[in-house]
């Protein structure tokens, strides 16, 4: 069996007293298409920030690709991709600029950064606008090049921290393209996105995180096995009607699963007064 | 305009308004920087306080001298002080510091009146029109004191022309602020005012040669001027009340009702400006011309430069373009050779001692490098704070921070080289060429100059790192701890150099301090060398706090 993609032990992270993510242990698969789901404030963005290098650990380890993120990470981040909460932009770049530039950060000779640079604004329908700088750009624009920039030296990892966030259907179109031509070539893709439904359509497996601990792992199927279980369990011993279940041949949907392991019931049932 | 009237809606927006800015006050005293804010406030306060109370005592004992001096005519100059300050100082302050949003306030449902006022009382609240008032508060009670029966004249005339200042400020600031809600429009005022403070070191020499020589021409110039400003509002403020003085009353209520009409003028364009803000105007960039098809289809391939290994030539090519696209840098980076110039055209009279230059000629070319090392500090010391977001990407790729910081010290080096090579012609071409072994001496200095700054710089760096946006005037200071370590390293850097030139005039051999100059770069690049090998623990180490910093908002 292949060493995972990515794995953690006992993964920490406190900023002071509070434990944003706490004990956390992943295992991505090669080839997975890994979504990383939870609520606001759950730890997400600090799991993949731990795990991309762009935040310490307060304890616990990370391996990428069977090698130990603090030990080697320079040889770590020369194989994995990364589209981060900022999207790491240079914004008085043009796009053109700014791709040859990661390219060659990246250790591209600069005839391989220009030739990738020119396909990835094609295919990223960026090339419009040669000399418009970064910080010109939309905000799905931006998306579409941090994507383009994290991709250019054919990662074997990528991780994308709220890919669809703000970006409209066309762009997001793009986006998902790309990200499926990635998986098809091998690659193994790490991503966080409040947009369940693009989730379920894209991604093999899962983990959900709350308040900072890791509460499921596994595939869809497996979760949703995980959660009709509990709900079988707790309906034995419960009163008609305290525990919802899909009706007989449909299957929970990702976002009834997330709410249920996530104990989000929301407020739907609740009134305002003053809102007719 | 009508309509301005409180209804209890409006009062409750006001009031809802200034809670929240009271609120905003509050909150940011939670932070260290929000309390040093108010502490800086409360000096500004001060400053403030005294230069009005200050200035208006002088204006009271002007206004009583001249009145009872019957020099009625000197009123106009102190007005037209009052409006110069009054203008300008706000117009020249926002270049330097953020503008509020008035699209924050547009989405509530204010009335035009209602963010008429608002607009008008926000902007009215600072310290130009504070001070103004208080000037023209002080020259009314002078003029009161001299003349009593007209102290009522004067200062309906005077609270006429406050309203003017207060209108006007608020117009030209509405017209700016439109200017600077725009990338591009931001940078061309931002250059416009770099000129202007250019422009505005010329004044003194360019006055001095004038002044040398009487000629009748100036006379008659200035003549023409005097003639023109009494049709402007100082100038028709000052008549209104000269002429009353004189006993010429319609005259007087002439230019009063002339410089009422400038109030109701000003105030239409006002209200012009701020309705297109009301109704939403588009402020959005705008959008570049699309790509010819031979434009999508050509490669661009990055710089190629023998010798360096990619990615330091990747940050090298950055770091060019980054300093190319910013109009206020570029504009530094032409200081060294202005700033001999300025030398140059001062008057080079005996009795002139200020202007050294001419009496020693061989120092240009010390000085203007030592200039160009000076615009370099900010770019040296925080050599990271343009990147802002662009940091994170230093922290994810497989590139060392060595290599990080060598291509930033490449393009340091390189622009140093180029201002050096610049002052060089500079000088050949103002002065005389400089002595060889001056240029010798001077280089090798610079040598180890840029060699100990780059050293500290780099640390500072890394330690201490602050946001900044080269394409932005003022607020661009690195952080305050940054800003005291340059200039202690800048002051010890000159120290030095003066003691070693010292020594070498002592032995009688230029040559002697450009050898010493090259022993102390020497010892300041193993310095560099040992502080590029630590440079990747302590950015890893440290890397919390400072993507911290870059990437807030």
């Amino acid at each position: 069996m292949d060493a995972p993609a990515i794995s953690t032990q006992g993964l920490t992270r406190r900023f002071g007293d509070f434990v944003a993510v706490q004990d956390v242990n992943l295992a991505v698969a090669p080839g997975q298409f890994f979504g990383f789901l939870g609520p606001n404030g759950a730890g997400k963005s600090t799991t993949i920030k731990m795990l991309t290098g762009l935040l310490s650990a307060s304890s616990g380890s990370i391996q990428v690709l069977g090698l130990d993120l603090a030990k080697n990470s320079v040889d770590v981040k020369r194989q994995i991709g990364v589209v981060p909460e900022g999207m790491a932009l240079f914004g008085r770049l043009t796009g053109a600029e700014y791709l040859n530039f990661v390219g060659r950060m990246y250790g591209l000779d600069r005839e391989t950064a220009g030739k990738r640079t020119a396909e990835l604004l094609d295919f990223m329908q960026l090339a419009e606008q040669p000399k418009t700088l970064v910080t010109d750009y939309s905000h799905g624009m931006q998306k579409k090049l941090a994507l383009a920039a994290a991709v250019i030296h054919g990662p074997r990892i990528l991780f994308l921290d709220e890919p669809f966030e703000g970006v409209d259907a066309i762009a997001s179109g793009t986006l998902k393209a790309m990200l499926q031509r990635m998986i098809a070539r091998g690659a193994t893709i790490f991503l966080t996105s409040h947009v369940l439904e693009i989730v379920e359509r894209l991604c093999s497996h899962l983990a959900i995180i709350h308040k900072g601990r890791l509460v499921a792992q596994g595939s869809l199927e497996e979760l949703r096995a995980g959660v009709e279980a509990q709900a079988a369990a707790a309906l034995a011993g419960a009163s008609p009607g305290e525990f919802a279940t899909s009706a007989p041949g449909e299957k929970l949907t990702l976002e009834e699963i997330f709410l249920r392991i996530v104990g989000g019931k929301g407020r739907s049932d609740q009134e305002l007064s003053w809102l007719g | 305009m009508a309509g301005l009237s409180f209804s209890p809606d409006m009062r409750e927006q006001f009031a809802a308004i200034a809670r929240v800015r009271w609120q905003l006050f509050v909150n940011g005293l939670r932070t260290i920087r929000g309390r040093l804010e108010v502490v800086a406030r409360g000096f500004m306060f001060l400053v403030v306080g005294f230069a009005g109370l200050g200035g208006s005592l002088v204006f009271v004992g002007a206004g009583w001298y001249i009145v009872s001096q019957r020099n009625v005519e000197w009123i106009a100059v102190m007005l037209w002080a009052i409006f110069l300050f009054w203008q300008f100082f706000p117009v020249m302050a926002s270049a330097l510091t953020e503008n509020v949003d008035s699209s924050n306030l547009l989405r509530f449902p204010l009335s035009f009146p209602s963010y008429f006022m608002v607009r008008l009382v926000y902007g009215a609240l600072e310290p130009a029109t504070a001070l103004g008032c208080l000037w023209l508060l002080g020259l009314a009670i002078g003029i009161g004191i001299a003349l009593p029966g007209f102290f009522l004249w004067t200062a309906l005339v005077l609270l006429t022309f406050a309203i003017i200042n207060i209108l006007l400020a608020r117009m030209i600031f509405a017209w700016v602020e439109r200017w600077l809600a725009q990338r591009r429009t931001r940078e061309i005022i931002g250059v416009v005012f770099f000129i202007l403070m250019i422009c505005f070191q010329f004044i003194g020499p360019l006055i001095s040669r004038i002044g040398r020589h009487s000629r009748p021409e100036v006379s008659r110039i200035t003549m023409q001027v005097i003639r023109y400003e009494r049709a402007l509002p100082p100038g028709l403020a000052a008549e209104a009340i000269a002429r009353a003085m004189h006993g010429a009353f319609t005259p007087a209520l002439a230019a009063f009702a002339l410089e009422c009409a400038y109030g109701l003028v000003i105030l239409w364009l006002l209200n012009v400006r701020l309705r297109a803000q009301y109704h939403g105007e588009n402020l959005s960039e705008a959008v570049a011309r699309s790509a010819s098809p031979k434009e999508k289809r050509s490669l661009r391939f990055g710089w190629n430069v023998s010798g360096v290994p990619g990615p330091v030539a990747a940050i090298l090519e950055k770091e060019f373009h980054y300093l190319s696209r910013s109009g206020p840098m570029l504009f530094t980076f032409a200081m060294p050779v202005v700033i001999l110039l300025i030398f140059r055209i001062s008057p080079q009279t005996p009795a002139k001692q200020g202007n050294f230059l001419a009496h020693a000629p061989e120092l240009a070319f010390p000085i203007g490098s030592a200039c160009a090392l000076l615009i370099l500090t900010n770019l040296v010391y925080n050599c990271f704070g343009a990147d802002a977001v662009g940091m994170q990407l230093f922290f994810v790729s497989p590139v060392r921070f060595r290599e990080i910081l060598l291509g930033k010290n490449l393009a340091s080096g390189l622009l140093l080289a180029g201002e050096i090579a610049a002052v060089w012609i500079a000088v050949c071409f103002m002065f005389h060429p400089p002595p060889v072994g001056i240029t010798f001496a001077t280089v090798a200095g610079m040598a180890f100059a840029l060699l100990l700054n780059l050293t500290v710089g780099n640390l500072l760096s890394i330690y201490t790192p602050k946001k900044i946006d080269y394409a932005a005037f003022g607020k661009q200071r690195a952080s305050t701890s940054t800003v005291f370590a340059s200039l202690g390293i800048q002051a010890a850097v000159f120290g030095l150099s003066t003691v070693i030139l010292l020594i070498a005039r002592a032995y009688g051999s230029i040559w002697l301090a450009a050898v010493i100059f090259l022993i102390l770069a020497g010892l300041a690049a193993i310095g560099y060398v040992l502080v590029l090998d630590r440079a990747d623990r302590i950015a890893l180490e440290r890397r919390d706090t400072i993507l911290a910093e870059l990437c807030r908002a």
